[in-house]
C-alpha cells in the first residue's frame, strides 16, 4: 500500500471514528457538547480530506481540551488511541521531508503494535490469565458485560480458560505478523473481529474504529520495512 | 501571580499529555475492584435514606437490533464507563472533581427520567459499592464482596451537579 493511500484511508476511518465520538457527546452537556458541535463537522471534512493541515490542527487542540475537561481520556484507551493517529496525520502535514512524514507515521504504528504486545505480555505473566480465572472475574465481576446473559458466560469456565489463551497467544504474536503482508493482513482481520468481539460483549464501540484507523499505516509500514531491508 | 498560574496549568496540562503521547498498553493487567452506583433520595439535608436504587442495572438480554444500535452508537454506556473510570480514581484517592462529576451525570440521567425521584425527595445522593473477589491462588475464586465503600452527600435536585 502506497503512503498516500494508507494515509486517506487512514483519515476517511478516523473521521468516522471521531465523528462516532461527536455523536456520542451531543447529548451530553456543557463543554463537551461545544466541542462536539465543532468537532462533527471536522470529522467529516477529515473523511472528505478537505484541507487537512488546518482540519486536523483544530481536531487536535479541541481533543487536548476534552482531555483536560476530563482530567483525562473520556474513553480510556479508545481516545488515546485516537488522539495518537490523529497527531500523526497531522504531524505528517507538517513534516518538512518524507522522511519526517514516515517517522511521524511509523510512530503510529510502533504504538499499534505495542498495544497489542504490551497487553499480551501483562497477561502471560500472571497466573491468573494463564488459568483462566482473569476472564471469568471479568465476566462475573466487573461492569463490562452488556447484559445479564452475557455475564452468565462466567460459568463457562473451559470457555474462559481457552478464550484467554485465544487472547495472550495473538497478542503476543503481532509483532511476527509484519513478516509478509498475507500474515499482516490475516492478523489485522483477527484483531478487527477481536475488537468487534468487544463491543459486543462488553460495548467497547469506541475502540473499533480507534483501532482499525491504523491498520492502513500497518500495512503502508510493512511494505516499506521489507524495502528497507 | 499569573505566570504562576501559567506555569501550572501547563504543567498539569503536560501531565495529562503524556500518557497519551506515550501510552502504557496494559489493558485488564489485573481484574481490579469494580464499581457499582446506587442513588436514593431524601427529603431534606441530613436525612438517612431509606431505600438504595441501583443506578443502570443491566438488562437480562439485548436483541440483535440492541447489539447493532449499540455498536454504532452507545452514549450512554460510554458516559458509564467514564463513571466507573471515575470511581476507581475515587477509590485511589482522587480529589473532588470525580465525585462531583459523578453527581453531575447521575443528576442529569435523574432529569433525564432514567431514575423516578421518590415524591418527597428533594435531595439525591448516591453511594459507590466495590465489588471484588478476595485474594485467592491463581486458579480458584476467592469470595466476593460486595462494600459500600463511598457516600456522597445531598445534591439538590433542582440544581444540576450543584452541592449543597
Amino acid at each position: 500500500m502506497t503512503f498516500e493511500l494508507a494515509l486517506r484511508l487512514t483519515e476517511i476511518l478516523l473521521g468516522l471514528a471521531l465523528f462516532q465520538q461527536s455523536l456520542e457527546f451531543l447529548r451530553a452537556s456543557g463543554v463537551e457538547q461545544k466541542l462536539a458541535l465543532l468537532r462533527a463537522p471536522l470529522s467529516v471534512l477529515l473523511m472528505l480530506g478537505v484541507f487537512p493541515l488546518v482540519v486536523c490542527g483544530l481536531l487536535v487542540v479541541t481533543s487536548f481540551l476534552l482531555i483536560k475537561r476530563f482530567q483525562g481520556p473520556y474513553n480510556g484507551g479508545s481516545d488515546t488511541m485516537s488522539v495518537l493517529v490523529l497527531l500523526g496525520v497531522w504531524l505528517s502535514y507538517l513534516a518538512p521531508s518524507r522522511m519526517w512524514q514516515e517517522i511521524a507515521l511509523g510512530y503510529v504504528v510502533l504504538q499499534l503494535v505495542l498495544s497489542y504486545f504490551q497487553a499480551g505480555l501483562v497477561k502471560l505473566v500472571n497466573p491468573e490469565w494463564r488459568s483462566g480465572k482473569a476472564l471469568y472475574e471479568v465476566f462475573a465481576l466487573t461492569a463490562y458485560p452488556v447484559s445479564e446473559s452475557i455475564r452468565a458466560l462466567a460459568k463457562k469456565r473451559q470457555l474462559l480458560l481457552c478464550a484467554c489463551w485465544c487472547v495472550i497467544i495473538p497478542e503476543l504474536v503481532f509483532p511476527l505478523a509484519f513478516f509478509t503482508q498475507t500474515t499482516l493482513i490475516i492478523a489485522l482481520v483477527c484483531a478487527g473481529f477481536f475488537h468487534v468481539a468487544n463491543a459486543v460483549l462488553f460495548g467497547l464501540n469506541r475502540f473499533v474504529l480507534a483501532w482499525v484507523s491504523a491498520y492502513p499505516l500497518a500495512l503502508w509500514f510493512q511494505q516499506r520495512l521489507i524495502e528497507l531491508l | 501571580m499569573q505566570g504562576k498560574v501559567f506555569t501550572m496549568n501547563i504543567s498539569n496540562t503536560i501531565k495529562l499529555v503524556l500518557p497519551i503521547l506515550f501510552p502504557s498498553w496494559r489493558f485488564f493487567s489485573g481484574i481490579g475492584v469494580s464499581p457499582r452506583f446506587d442513588v436514593a433520595f431524601v427529603a431534606a439535608v441530613g436525612d438517612e435514606p431509606s431505600a438504595w436504587i441501583p443506578f443502570r442495572p443491566l438488562p437480562e438480554a439485548l436483541t440483535f437490533w440492541q447489539h447493532f444500535k449499540r455498536f454504532v452508537h452507545n452514549p450512554q454506556w460510554n458516559e458509564h464507563l467514564f463513571l466507573n473510570s471515575c470511581a476507581e480514581r475515587l477509590f485511589d484517592g482522587g480529589g473532588d472533581f470525580y465525585q462531583q462529576e459523578i453527581a453531575t451525570h447521575l443528576l442529569n440521567a435523574i432529569h433525564a427520567g432514567e431514575v423516578s425521584a421518590a415524591a418527597a425527595g428533594r435531595f439525591m445522593c448516591f453511594r459507590i459499592r466495590a465489588i471484588y473477589s478476595e485474594d485467592a491462588p491463581a486458579n480458584c475464586m476467592g469470595r466476593v464482596r460486595d462494600d459500600v465503600v463511598f457516600q456522597s452527600g445531598c445534591y439538590a435536585l433542582s440544581m444540576q451537579g450543584s452541592v449543597k
